[in-house]
Parts: structure tokens; sequence; C-alpha cells
């Protein structure tokens, strides 16, 4: 059984500026795929069963670019390989006393950027046994409203103005550069997230498709080590 | 392309994305939230994200690409100032930087 309470507080936090920030890139993720040729029941499939943007754009343009299942994997993996620490992370945040693991296994579908950094903002607020509930809330409605928006993307993109698309598909980086705003406290997280983004931008011009990993990789570890002795603000 | 190979990349891209989740989850079985190796990742999650809102922001594909260069770091700057100057208002920043990069964009 779940705890419908903490699940519907999850959602309920979801429900206005995360789901703006998310849905609003989805529905564009939605109005490309019909104008590269996909059909609305593959849109629908790739967010219900991928539900990680960037992966998603790169596994569209990699079938656009005639390339081979291979290189679609690899290419999925590369670009979705943040959603790794990411889950390491977050798993022991949510940790229930009782929970089997497959219960993991399962919210571990639901884990993205979004959800990520809104459960990080507001999980020391929230009871050690009621986190789970409410990341699986948080999430679930994440990526509900992320299929929604796939899919009515696809339908009515015809009938909105390309400038308000190309607005939408700002607000995402935006609204994601504003939530890592938020995590300004401790030093090494602070020394990280600079870092993380002065590097991408140098080794993008050596190494374009490894500059994120090796970046955030490097990045965190320079941070992590000068700050070593900082107090812990888990 | 067609559909029975498109399903397939579907199938594969969602292995490949569910896989990194997966062995997050595996990863973390006796990871605790006060060990310094859960701080390391965390400095690593953070620094990964804000890698790809650079590349996002400076060198974007799709739609994106179409705009101009200073308007995007523009509107990144106003997203920044507007949050740190209106008490941290996520949605006030949000709303106020993506109506600067549209008014740099299309109106200016």
């Amino acid at each position: 059984m779940i705890n419908l309470l903490s699940f519907k507080k999850g959602a309920r936090h979801a429900f206005g500026v995360p789901a703006i920030g998310l849905g609003a890139s989805m529905f564009t993720f939605g109005a490309y795929l019909k104008s590269s040729g996909f059909t609305l029941l593959e849109s629908f499939t790739s967010t219900f069963f991928t539900f990680a943007l960037p992966g998603q754009f790169v596994m569209a343009e990699t079938i656009v670019a005639g390339g081979t299942l291979l290189n679609i994997f690899l290419a999925v993996l590369l670009t979705n390989a943040r959603l790794y620490p990411m889950t390491v992370n977050l798993i022991p945040i949510i940790r229930h006393s009782n929970y089997p693991k497959w219960r993991y296994y399962l919210v571990a579908q639901f884990i993205a950027v979004t959800a990520w950094f809104n459960m990080f903002a507001v999980h020391k607020k929230i009871n050690q046994d009621e986190k789970f509930d409410y990341f699986f809330g948080l999430a679930g409605f994440l990526w509900f409203v992320s299929v929604i928006c796939t899919v009515s993307g696809f339908l009515i993109s015809n009938y909105v103005s390309h400038k308000i698309l190309v607005g939408f598909v700002f607000v995402n980086p935006i609204y994601f550069l504003v939530m890592t705003l938020t995590n300004l406290v401790e030093k090494k997280i602070i020394t990280s997230i600079i870092l993380g983004s002065i590097l991408s931008i140098i080794l993008f011009q050596f190494i374009p498709d490894w500059s994120v990993l090796i970046s955030g990789l490097s990045a965190g570890t320079i941070g992590f080590l000068i700050f070593k002795k900082e107090k812990y603000d888990s | 392309m067609t559909a029975n190979f498109i399903y397939l990349s579907i199938l594969v891209a969602s292995i490949a994305t569910y896989a990194c989740r997966a062995f997050g989850v595996f990863s973390s079985k006796n990871l605790s939230v006060d060990s310094p190796i859960f701080h390391w990742i965390k400095c690593i999650s953070v620094g990964i994200i804000s890698a790809v809102i650079a590349k996002i922001i400076l060198f974007p594909v799709g739609l994106l690409s179409e705009t101009t260069s200073i308007s995007r770091i523009a509107s990144t700057l106003v997203a920044i100032a507007v949050y740190f100057l209106f008490k941290k208002n996520v949605l006030l920043s949000v709303f106020v930087s993506t109506a600067t990069f549209l008014l740099i964009n299309f109106y200016l």
C-alpha cells in the first residue's frame, strides 16, 4: 500500500511551476516529432516509456539521420547517463523503513531533473517514511503531465505560433537554471555548478559528445575535494 | 523509417535510459546520506546538470539554434538577476526571462 496523503502532497507540489516548466518542453517535443514524420502513437510511446527529454530528442534525431539501433542505444545512454548519479543520490533520501526493493526500481522510472531538484528542495521538511510516496506523487504527476503534453504538442502544434513554440523550448533550460540556483547553499555545490558550466563550454569545443559527462564528473570531484571539510547539508 | 524500426528504437532508448536509473538504485543499496560518497555524488549530479544547461544555452540544437546567442545569454542573466532581486521567486524569474528572450528575438 502507499501513503495516499503523501502521494497527493507530492502531486500537488508538481502542479504549477514544475509541471509548466517540463510540460512546455514536452509540448515542443510532440510538435518536433510531428514535423519529423512520427505518428501520434510513437510520440506517446516515447514519453510513456523513456521519460527523459534530452535522450528522447537524441533518439528522434538519430532515427531521422538514419542511425542504427546500436547508434541509438549508445547516444541515448551517453545523453541520459546523468540519471545514474542522480538516482544514486535520490534513493537514500527517499528510503522507507519497510518498502521492498521492487518499489525503488519502479519509482526510478520517474526520476528526472525536474522531480529531482524539487524533491531536494523540500525533503528536509518531510518525515522520512513519507518521502517515498511524496516523491512518487511528485514525479509520477510530472510523468503524467509529460505524456499529456507530448500528445497535445503533436495534435495542436499546427495551431500554435512559431514564436510561442520557441518560447516553450526556452522555458525548460531556464527553469533548470533557476532550480540550480536554489541549491546554492554549500560551497562545494556552488563550486561544482560554476565549474560544471565553465568546463562544459570549454570541452564542447574539443569533445562535444563527452563534454557534459566529463565536465560534471570533474567539476563535482574538484568541488567536493576543495571543500571536503565543509559541514554536510544533505 | 519503418514503424517497426521506430518502435524498436523507442524500446532501445527506453532500455538505455532505464538502465541508468536501475543501476543507480542498485548502487545506492548501502549508501548513507551522511557518507562522503553521497555528497561527492551530489556534487557530480549538480555539476552534470549545470553542464547540460550551459550546453543548451550556448550550443543549442533544434528550435533554439534559430535564436541569437545574445538573446539566450541576456535572458539567462535576467533570470539570475530576477531570482536574487525578488526574494528567490522561481516563477517570476522563469517568466521574466522567457519574456525577455521572446522580446529580443522577435520584437527588437
